[in-house]
């Protein structure tokens, strides 16, 4: 029996021409995991949210929607309720109370149910996801990714036949993130839930899914098995094939184990060409703008270093990445280099004007429209309207900065840091939250500034971002610096740290770190 | 340090320092307030350990002092008189033991503040509360969220806007107001947006579909029942001494009271019992521990 079955849905906003969805029809079965993907805009978010009466957005929806058999409109708000579990993206909002404990028993709370049995299941429940040591923690002590599993936790609590997910993992980095699917997997297998991920972190989700749905400008354009929504979107030639798993960009199947496999049968009968891989991005020049030298910090002198003698050198014009974990300075290295905290030991040299991007792009804003919050940099007309045009932003200009999308923040912030016009830009996870897509456009703006002979500092956790574009790639750990080299020779020699597509080709082509570098030494276009 | 009073029901805590609280205001005889003063000290002891016995003292002597002077500047009741002020006003020496005795009131009320804040956790506020009325239990939930939240982004913002040349905490005094009023206008924004996907989560998790059962983690157990039953006991015994003048003290015109009886004896032990109760059960809680620990 199908959970959900949609026919000819259709949905227009207000105040809008475009539909935002356009004759969506698909079923799913029950304990069936559907992964639906598609770029930022693509209408993802408004389909989830017209499977759940008191989420819908309003506007005007046409075509059917059942949930178990049951026109979803009929079916009554409690039951909905229970049985529809909806997590959202943002991870602090949907936390309604300060207490774990709380939050776990909310939604029993709200359905009347007698608080003996909200004792029975919410221990049930923190057992299963293995949280029971927080059960008096105050939410504020989370991190971001114990948070969402939080969230998570309180809605499966009320027992919900299906479990819907809004990009999930979209604020958590990846070790959180992978943790957060993981769980998802286990109450898909071990409690039959039927489960509906949207998610742009297609590595592990695809491995996961029974079935994966492609969206684009509301439509489904692909609606099969992984491997076959695969198939059809490189034969299509989509956008979104730059977004999906290495291995499956490369050949047909989806682990890093499968590829490898592949790749050594496919170098048995046919000729590899590791000399088609352009090896060496130039830079523009040798001088360091950036110095640390043996540089220790702690915040209060009562705590333990989080600098411990850091040393690095940043070249004048190139893109520079310190990559690392959660937890072991980096945020705090890029401070001291900002001049926002001081060193206690050691010396930091900067040679030009600083600017920094925070990694929520939200806390640039502070006007009512994107254009007010630019001008109020104070900048001639000629270099407002140069910014508009790099950053991309021309469509947005008379929107609140904070109904845009995650890509759109970023830009605009972006903007509104280079009105400033630092010689060296600081960025702080600056891939946070956005998909393949404006991944790329971002990349093209920090391209065309380095031209200008802007130095880029940023520190993240994407591995394959920092491999694709940046010109020098730092390792992080425990405070201070590990490995500095070009990302072709650091992560050639990394074994676990490093790109899949590296992990991938390391036994034939040990050069290639991107899954563009694969296809090109097999023979692939351009 | 032990904090076995902690672990009782919040009923039990809150009605025992409702009342401690309230029998330390009222009783004004020098052996209550005595009784009083020496509980909430031993206990705050007990309780945050061996550092408070000096800031304890740091702010109890002074009290105690300045009072003693200031009372009988203002205050020149009493027939003892001692001798006359430079204003032509008599000093007399009830007015300075009043003084003396309403500063010890003071000191230890405030110490039992001080435990009580360490026992009544916001947890607790927020269950009893909830007795009342499981709505207004949910808002001081989900304000105990919201304002630290609200301090943190607001500092968030500050920090962003220097990097980019909006200093709040230097420059020109027009441009930092100018700032700090553009950083509360958006404090707004983002926390009215924010509330709309708090009030959507609450919604998909059934608010407002059913009258809301209030969930606790407190459980009322049979030493809470032992608890209240003693507080009860002895409070109605301290009552009743007080009405039928067990604990009667005069301090105007004329320092009068009823002297020692074993009646007025019985009314202080009761209440120094009262007052010692929680150091009591720290103390049993341990020797039962230890008596446990031998027999294995």
């Amino acid at each position: 029996m199908e959970s959900y079955k949609i026919e000819n849905l259709s949905f227009t906003y207000p105040n809008s021409e475009k539909k935002a969805l356009c004759d969506i029809s698909l079923a799913v079965e029950r304990g069936e995991f559907i992964c639906l993907c598609g770029k930022s805009g693509c209408g993802k978010t408004t389909l989830l949210r017209l499977l759940k009466t008191t989420l819908s957005p309003f506007g005007k929806a046409d075509g059917k929607v059942y949930f178990n058999g049951m026109e979803l409109g009929a079916v009554p708000d409690i039951e909905q309720a229970s049985k529809i579990g909806f997590v959202m993206q943002d991870v602090e909002n949907q936390i309604v109370t300060d207490k774990v404990w709380h939050e776990l028993a909310f939604g029993l709370e709200s359905l009347g149910v007698p608080t003996n049995e909200i004792r029975t299941r919410v221990s049930e429940m923190a057992e299963f996801f293995g949280i029971t040591d927080w059960f008096y923690k105050k939410v504020s002590d989370l991190s971001g990714g114990e948070k969402q599993l939080l969230n998570l936790a309180s809605v499966m609590v009320m027992n919900p036949d299906v479990l819907i997910l809004d990009e999930p993992t979209s604020q958590l980095d990846p070790i959180s993130a992978s943790e957060f699917l993981r769980t998802v997997e286990k109450i898909n297998r071990e409690l039959a839930t039927t489960v509906i991920l949207s998610e742009h972190r297609l590595e592990e989700a695809f491995v996961m899914a029974d079935r994966v749905v492609v969206m684009d400008n509301g439509e489904i354009i692909a609606d099969d098995t992984p491997k076959n929504v695969g198939k059809i979107l490189k034969k299509n030639n989509h956008d979104m094939v730059s977004a999906l798993p290495t291995p499956l960009r490369v050949a047909d199947v989806l682990t890093v184990r499968e590829g490898r496999i592949w790749l050594e049968e496919f170098s048995k009968t046919n000729t590899v060409d590791e000399g088609r891989i352009f090896r060496v991005r130039e830079t523009n020049s040798c001088k360091p703008c950036i110095e640390a030298k043996d540089v220790w910090f702690r915040y209060e002198k009562n705590k333990p270093d989080v600098i411990k003698g850091l040393s690095l050198k940043i070249n004048k014009g190139e893109i520079y990445a310190i990559l690392g974990g959660n937890g072991t300075g980096k945020t705090t290295a890029l401070s001291l280099i900002g001049g926002i905290n001081r060193p206690y030991g050691g010396k930091v040299k900067v040679s030009g004007k600083v600017g920094m991007l925070p990694q929520n792009p939200q806390l640039l804003f502070t006007e009512k429209t994107v254009l007010d919050d630019l001008r109020q940099m104070k900048a001639d007309d000629g270099v407002l309207s140069q910014m508009i045009e790099v950053c991309e932003l021309k469509n947005v200009l008379n929107q609140h900065p904070y109904d845009l999308s995650g890509g759109e923040a970023q830009r605009a912030a972006l903007a509104k840091v280079l009105l400033t016009q630092p010689e060296i830009l600081l960025l702080d996870e600056p891939t946070k939250g956005l998909d393949a897509h404006f991944k790329d456009k971002l990349a093209d703006v920090l391209r065309e500034l380095t031209k200008n002979g802007v130095t880029v500092v940023m520190v993240s956790h994407d591995v394959e971002f920092c491999a694709k574009y940046s010109d020098h790639c730092s390792m992080f750990f425990d405070g201070s610096i590990t490995a500095t080299a070009t990302p072709r020779e650091l992560f050639k020699n990394n074994t676990f740290y490093t790109t899949s597509a590296n992990r991938m080709a390391k036994t034939v082509i040990p050069d290639a770190i991107l899954a563009e570098d694969i296809i090109l030494a097999c023979g692939g276009g351009e | 340090m032990t904090n076995e009073f902690k672990t009782y029901h919040p009923i039990v805590n809150f009605l025992y320092f409702a009342f401690m609280i309230g029998f330390s205001c009222v009783f004004m005889h020098p052996v209550s307030l005595a009784i009083s003063l020496i509980g909430a000290f031993s206990y705050s002891v007990v309780l945050k350990g061996r550092k408070s016995i000096k800031s304890n003292i740091l702010y109890m002597l002074p009290t105690v002092v300045l009072m003693a002077l200031l009372n009988p500047l203002f205050n020149h009741q009493g027939v003892t008189i001692l001798t006359y002020l430079p204003s032509g006003n008599p000093l007399t020496a009830e007015s300075i033991i009043y003084g003396t005795s309403a500063a010890v009131m003071v000191i230890s009320v405030i110490c039992w503040f001080s435990c009580s804040n360490e026992i009544m956790t916001s947890d607790k506020t927020v269950y009893l509360f909830g007795r009342v009325t499981p709505s207004l239990s949910l808002i001081l939930s989900m304000t105990f969220r919201f304002v630290p939240r609200f301090i943190k982004q607001t500092k968030a913002v500050a920090d962003a806007q220097r990097g980019i040349g909006n200093d709040v905490s230097g420059g020109k005094l027009i441009n930092r107001i100018k700032t700090a009023v553009k950083i509360l206008s958006i404090m707004i924004t983002w926390s009215l947006e924010n509330a709309v996907e708090t009030a959507d989560s609450m919604k998909s998790r059934g608010y407002g579909t059913k009258r809301r059962t209030a969930f606790s983690i407190y459980r009322f157990g049979r030493r809470d029942i032992s608890a209240l039953v003693a507080m009860l006991a002895l409070g109605t015994y301290i009552v009743m001494g007080a009405v039928y003048g067990g604990m009667y003290f005069s301090y105007f015109p004329l320092i009068t009271h009823n002297g020692i009886s074993v009646y007025s004896i019985s009314v202080f032990s009761a209440y120094a019992i009262f007052a010692f109760l929680p150091v009591i059960i720290e103390v049993w809680e341990v020797m039962r521990w230890k008596a446990i620990k031998s027999k294995i």
